[in-house]
């Protein structure tokens, strides 16, 4: 039985290690285009995650192998009794100093990522500037409010203000930020494709940056529990090239001051209800 | 260890008991609570005709001459498995059907050629992959190779599963708005049967458009708990609407009947005219019941599924459409002081819900208010809608429009005023300049401060 024990225990770190290597080929991983991060940030990201994930690999891989090192010792050692040790200061420093030091390690090592991830002051001063949208969480979508084309986001509603809903369009090419309010519950506006996650709150205003790194469509959902329609709390975020995004601020202005006349979403100039605005 | 009798029982049960809970429930379309008033020999046939025009959620029907695009797909017969003769079901494997949605399990299966011509079958299991349909045996049908046939009811049904994963859980099976979820939101899910729908694009007296409901499913309603579904396929929400416009026609059908039959025939009705000042015996109230249902109800059926669909087709057509005589008058000052001297007049009565400052605490919020439907006072004060919900006037300032914040938006609620609720039409008592005066003054009262 003692072999077996043996076997059990080798059992469990090769089949980690042998999953952790097929999991990107059978799509275990991170979602979305080969496991890679849609942003720049959430590469850094990735790279943290994964300097973890070798680290604790090692620590698992080494501790398993010492456990089935001393029980196959034991299991082929006839001697009759044990001995007692009454413990072993050399060792139990050991112990205590790598695994702190390694905890220390990553702690320091993290930080500038944090920072610029969550510290306003080290945020992109582009986007700072210029937000270009609040983000309204609500049980169960989520509500987008722009600036009219050509002015900055004010704190209180203006009646130029463009609208939208479950879906955000950003522009590509630059850091943009939002600032992320919750209109009920707590929520947490999830990015999974560019590692963002930022819990929105009541009562709070919370600015959040991020820039893709190549346009397209990417998912928004909510990762807090926020009531039973948790679930169905999805957006899309559009991340397209400049001049298409001023398209898409303009046939939005359109639309909104859309007086039941006329053309909407034609694609050039302002229209009359735009002119009747001034 | 000892394993008693009872153990293996209880061993047993384990598995039995979770098979039992895989079994499709059988669910069926309810029945409002009127019809359920009804003396039992008027609600019996009142019920049979719904099911026969409507069918049940798990098992549709195709009925024409309702505005509804139940979307036939034509198939043929490749071959028949052979069966025992003591089977009750009959397999066949199909073509044609390749494009079709996957699930067609309980759609009515139409013969239109073969012996079974014209005779209707009920799809009992469907395999999508193996193009295999079960359907019961009976005399009248004997598929044979090329026999063609039509599987009805396919669009519908997509449209029903779509709206039993996303919307059942408030507005209900029966799109009679209680849902399991329905008891704890406020305003309450709308209950589809009446099919009175508050912000359309329609003129006062006509149905919501099929646009109208498509842009509330897409853009949801900011303010109450209808979220946007925005993320659903353009296709799936035509689909969801398609059969939300058809429950709401078996609602308003279900309801033109009662009502035909509620004054002479409810049990309270019965019970009064049973009575000693009544002086009629049961047995003549229900002869006279009898007549009704043999001379009138088929002719009151066909006038109420008649006159039902063509208010829904009217409601699409480019004249039940509210379109502004002008546009918009230019947002100035001057406009919306005119606006706001039209609000506090005693023209348009505006203030007396919507209050002076259009705080939404006019008087009108501290009177008792009759009920039109019975006549009677509510017990609560203030406004209520047809539902029997209490209802507090908007408050102008929120900035939350629930029928969209467009201008014309805002300029069809006042012109065709909110269906189903106390929110009058102005369309004809004011002039397209003053209602874009009010529009503006409207619009503008959210940001009167946020300068």
């Amino acid at each position: 039985m003692g072999k077996g024990w043996c076997l059990f225990f080798l059992f469990w770190p090769v089949a980690a290690v042998a999953s952790c290597a097929m999991a990107p080929l059978v799509g275990w991983s991170f979602p979305y285009d080969n496991a890679q991060a849609a942003s720049n940030l959430g590469m850094r990201i990735d790279g943290l995650f994964y300097l973890i994930l070798i680290i604790t690999a090692i620590v698992f891989v080494g501790t398993q192998a010492v456990l089935v090192y001393a029980l196959w010792r034991g299991v082929n050692n006839r001697e009759p009794r044990a001995s007692h040790v009454h413990g072993n200061h050399k060792l139990e420093l050991i112990w205590s100093i790598i695994p702190g030091a390694i905890l220390l390690f990553l702690a320091i090592y993290q930080m500038n990522i944090w920072a610029d991830f969550r510290i306003k002051k080290y945020f992109p001063e582009a986007a700072v500037k210029a937000p270009i949208a609040e983000i309204t969480a609500r049980q169960f979508e989520w509500r987008f409010r722009y600036p009219a084309i050509g002015k900055i986001l004010q704190q209180k509603p203006q009646s130029d203000d463009l609208y939208s809903v479950n879906e955000l369009h950003v522009p590509f090419g630059k850091p943009v930020m939002i600032q992320l309010r919750s209109d009920d519950v707590q929520h947490s506006f999830f990015m999974p494709a560019l590692r963002i996650k930022q819990d929105a709150l009541p009562g709070l205003q919370i600015p959040v940056w991020f820039e893709a790194n190549k346009p397209g469509t990417y998912d928004l959902v909510c990762a807090e529990l926020c009531g039973w329609g948790h679930y169905k709390m999805k957006a899309h975020v559009i991340v397209e090239p400049e001049d298409e995004y001023q398209t898409y601020l303009k046939n939005l202005t359109q639309q909104q001051f859309y007086d039941g006349l006329g053309k909407v979403a034609a694609t050039e100039i302002g229209t009359e209800s735009e002119a009747t605005e001034k | 260890m000892r394993v008693g009798l009872s153990h293996l029982i209880l061993l047993l049960l384990v598995p039995l008991i979770s098979l039992a809970g895989c079994e499709q429930p059988q669910v069926e379309f309810v029945f409002s609570k009127k019809t359920n008033e009804l003396m039992p020999e008027a609600a019996k046939p009142v019920k049979k005709a719904l099911v026969e025009q409507f069918g049940n959620p798990f098992a549709l029907t195709q009925f024409e001459g309702l505005p509804t695009d139940f979307g036939d797909i034509q198939g043929a017969v490749k071959s028949v498995e052979a069966t025992g003769k003591d089977q009750p079901s009959i397999r066949i494997q199909v073509t044609g059907l390749t494009d079709a949605y996957h699930k067609l399990q309980g759609l009515p299966l139409e013969w239109t050629s073969g012996k079974g011509q014209g005779h209707v079958s009920r799809i009992k299991e469907y395999y999508f992959e193996t193009g295999t349909i079960v359907v019961d045996k009976s005399a009248e049908i004997d598929p044979q190779p090329g026999d063609t046939f039509l599987v009805e009811c396919v669009r519908l049904q997509f449209g029903r599963d779509l709206y039993n994963r996303h919307c059942m859980h408030c507005h209900g099976m029966s799109g009679e708005g209680t849902g399991p979820t329905s008891r704890y939101l406020n305003p309450p899910p709308r209950d589809f049967r009446l099919g009175i729908y508050k912000y359309t694009s329609t003129k006062p007296t006509s149905k919501a458009q099929v646009d109208d409901l498509g842009r509330t499913v897409k853009e949801g309603i900011a303010g109450t708990y209808m979220p946007s579904f925005k993320l659903l396929t353009d296709d799936e929400v035509s689909a969801i609407v398609n059969y939300v416009i058809w429950l709401s026609i078996r609602g308003e059908t279900e309801k033109k009947l009662v009502d035909e039959l509620f004054l002479d025939y409810s049990q309270k009705t019965l019970a009064e005219r049973t009575s000693e000042e009544g002086g009629e015996t049961r047995k003549e109230v229900e002869e006279e019941l009898k007549e009704y249902m043999e001379l009138d109800f088929p002719d009151t059926l066909e006038f109420a599924t008649s006159s039902v669909s063509e208010a829904w087709e009217e409601a699409n057509l480019e004249d039940a459409l509210v379109i502004p005589g002008t546009p918009r008058v230019a947002d100035t000052p001057e406009s919306r002081e005119r606006g706001r001297l039209l609000y506090l007049s005693q023209k348009t009565k505006c203030a007396s819900c919507h209050g002076p400052q259009g705080r939404g605490n006019g008087t009108a919020t501290q009177d008792f208010w009759t009920n039109p439907a019975t006549n009677e006072k509510y017990s609560n004060r203030g406004l209520h809608d047809i539902w029997g919900n209490q209802l507090p006037p908007r408050d102008l300032h929120r900035g939350i429009y629930r029928g969209g914040r467009r201008p014309i938006d805002t300029y069809r609620r006042l012109f065709a005023g909110i269906k189903g609720t106390p929110m009058p039409a102005f369309g004809g008592s004011l002039s397209d300049e003053e209602l874009w005066d009010m529009v503006n003054y409207v619009m503008s009262l959210p940001y009167a401060g946020n300068r």
